[in-house]
């Protein structure tokens, strides 16, 4: 009969505690949900930069572009063979 | 007390007691209902009411899976996705609102038809405003906060290559599905899985808060490819020039690795621009380099000697009588261009002489000739699984006429597409080794699996007719490669109409090995119907061939046979002795 009496407020105070921490727990996982929401918006953003950046460096690095460029701005030309030499790495 | 104090009438207590019994009884009703339902779960009572609770206020939702990037073989990308927002609207609710002028504006579109448009899907509750928007100008329209208007993330593909790389990597749906070329052949790889949330929603529809995620959106995987964007834009424009200069209508060009097997470049003509599909025109995204099966003609000639020197018949060096410069087949009479004499079995193959090559292929039977163009790949398809590929054919008689014996050796009566021409020349520059091809980039190091089909000396001594052909005797002076020696052959195909083979249509092909001294770098060119006096394959491919060569040598830096003397400024810089 001992036993009973010293059970209920225990019980009583485990109840409590695993109410706390379900209110704990659940207000933790509202805020990594909050977390998750946020981090894939910058996901996105990041991705749209990225994804924007990546198009605006292969326009701008488009071999049509830049054989324009050589040829009329900076008058680059092929060399034919008269003007060609190689250089090998190494050979001395 | 209250009994003694004031009289109550007679019969009120059991009036009272049982009105009062009566509300409890019903409350305990209530609440043991409640209790069974809710608690006890009789019946599946809580489950169902779940359910109906959720029917009406959660909602999923589609999380976009980004799809995989293509990129060649430096990573250049070559098909890519950006995030896009596509704007909709409720018409139900957004059809009476005052707001309808600025988001007009905002849209870009006229507000009648706008008007229009919302009374035509006046009983739905969902219909596109605009689809893949750029995120600026969705946001600015969200931001407007109209009541019934909502945008959806989605992506959208674009090609940064545009039309130089059109028909190979293909296009996608609106809905990103890949519809051609490597889009849809890769698609498995490519495409991303959707992703799906679930989230609780108010009585207009709109989201409150996520409940979570039901399964994780997964990315694409990226493919990169074996082509060089360099080398594509330089086929590309040199294929477009010799549209110009020969007036023909249409065109391929595809470069190989011999050594491994990866497809370098591979263009076509005509192109789409895949960035717009406004003009758009479905025949023009045919990947001719793989679609187009067409007779080889004199392409298949330096084979038919693989065949002849194969059965110890002859050599390189025997002599072979072409005079009077005419052979009689059966019925039909076969020409040389002018009595070529006496001459030996390579120059037979430089000339392409028809009498010489009909002498061959009747002292050796067609047998030989069919088994080397079957360990060639032709008549099946390629190992690169491109969608739409042909596999040509090779003849499949039970009766051989003499005829036919003898066009099976100069390439006709059979069909073969650019890429199997290349794929076996390739074989000739790999020494007699036939390499898979793939149109993906093989790792570093990665050694190619390779079959041997001919023999290393018979690979080589095509491999020095070959080089004559471009020599001061052959045909194809015109594919001659400043710095280097190549080798190769034309072909000029008479094309076939509805009743037959049509006088004056031809194909030009040309196919070629750079560089000679060791060979690695196999082109093929067909250029489509050319106008004028330059139909030919030595005068209208070949030139195109020599220069996609000259650039594909210089970008994969191979050291020209024969250099300037080194000026003296730059002596110093490691070159010198």
């Amino acid at each position: 009969m001992m036993s009973f009496r010293w059970a209920t407020p225990l019980l009583v105070a485990a109840v409590l505690a695993s109410c706390l921490a379900i209110i704990h727990s659940t207000h933790a996982s509202r805020a990594y949900y909050a977390d998750l929401q946020r981090l894939e918006g910058t996901h996105w953003y990041l991705q749209e930069d990225y994804s924007r950046l990546m198009l605006e460096r292969s326009t701008l690095a488009s071999p049509h572009r830049i054989a324009k460029l050589a040829r009329d701005e900076l008058v680059m030309r092929t060399p034919d063979l008269a003007t060609l030499h190689t250089i090998v790495e190494g050979v001395h | 007390m209250a009994r003694n104090g004031v009289a109550p009438a007679p019969g009120t207590p059991w009036r009272l007691v049982t009105v009062v019994g009566l509300l409890l009884i019903l409350a305990a009703a209530v609440v043991g209902r409640l209790v069974l339902i809710q608690v006890v779960d009789q019946e599946r009572g809580a489950a169902f009411l779940r359910e109906q609770g959720a029917m009406r206020a959660v909602r999923s939702a589609e999380i976009p899976a980004y799809r995989g990037m293509v990129t060649d073989r430096r990573g250049e990308p070559l098909a890519i996705s950006t995030p896009v927002i596509t704007l909709w609207a409720d018409p139900l609710r957004l059809r009476d609102s005052s707001r309808l002028g600025v988001l007009a504006d905002a849209l870009g579109q006229s507000e009648v038809e706008l008007q229009q448009r919302l009374d035509l899907y006046s009983d739905k509750r969902f219909m596109y405003l605009a689809r893949h928007q750029t995120p600026q100008l969705a946001r600015r329209v969200l931001a407007l906060k109209v009541a019934g208007v909502g945008g959806k993330r989605e992506y959208r593909r674009f090609y940064p290559a545009g039309e130089v790389a059109s028909q190979v990597i293909g296009l996608t749906n609106v809905d990103g599905k890949g519809i051609a070329g490597l889009e849809k052949a890769y698609e498995d790889v490519l495409h991303g899985r959707v992703g799906k949330k679930r989230y609780i929603k108010d009585l207009h529809g709109d989201a409150i808060r996520d409940v979570g995620v039901v399964r994780e959106a997964r990315p694409g995987q990226p493919v990169a490819l074996a082509i060089d964007l360099r080398l594509q834009y330089l086929q590309h424009r040199e294929l477009q020039r010799a549209m110009v200069e020969t007036g023909a209508e249409a065109g391929a060009a595809v470069t190989l690795d011999a050594w491994t097997g990866e497809i370098l470049a591979m263009t076509n003509h005509p192109v789409f621009n895949p960035n717009s599909r406004a003009a758009f025109d479905y025949s023009a995204t045919r990947n001719r380099v793989v679609t187009d099966a067409f007779e080889p003609g004199s392409t298949v000639k330096p084979l038919t000697l693989v065949a002849a020197l194969e059965t110890g018949a002859f050599t390189l060096d025997s002599i072979i009588d072409t005079s009077p410069g005419r052979i009689r087949v059966g019925r039909k009479v076969l020409p040389d261009p002018l009595n070529y004499g006496a001459i030996s079995v390579s120059r037979v193959i430089e000339k392409s002489s028809q009498v010489g090559v009909t002498k061959m292929a009747q002292a050796i039977g067609h047998e030989p000739v069919l088994s080397v163009y079957r360990r060639f790949g032709l008549g099946e398809p390629s190992s690169i699984g491109f969608p739409g590929e042909r596999s040509g054919s090779l003849p499949n008689r039970e009766r051989w006429s003499e005829i036919e014996k003898v066009t099976l050796a100069f390439g006709y009566g059979l069909t073969a597409t650019p890429l199997q021409l290349a794929q076996a020349y390739a074989i000739f520059a790999n020494q007699g080794k036939r390499v898979p091809l793939t149109l993906l980039k093989r790792s570093d190091g990665e050694q190619a699996p390779s079959e041997r089909v001919i023999s290393k000396e018979i690979a080589n001594q095509v491999l020095t007719v070959l080089h004559r052909v471009t020599g001061s005797e052959g045909t194809a002076q015109k594919a001659r490669v400043p710095g280097f020696s190549v080798g190769g052959k034309t072909g000029t195909v008479h094309k076939v109409g509805p009743s037959g083979y049509l006088h004056d249509q031809y194909l030009a092909l040309f196919v070629g090995v750079a560089p000679m001294d060791n060979p690695r770098y196999v082109t093929a060119v067909v250029i489509d119907r050319p106008k004028g006096d330059s139909y030919g394959g030595g005068a209208a491919a070949a030139p195109v061939y020599s220069r996609i060569t000259d650039g594909v040598l210089r970008l994969r830096n191979q050291r020209p046979e024969v250099e300037a003397e080194m000026p003296a400024q730059l002596a110093g810089f490691g070159g010198g002795q």
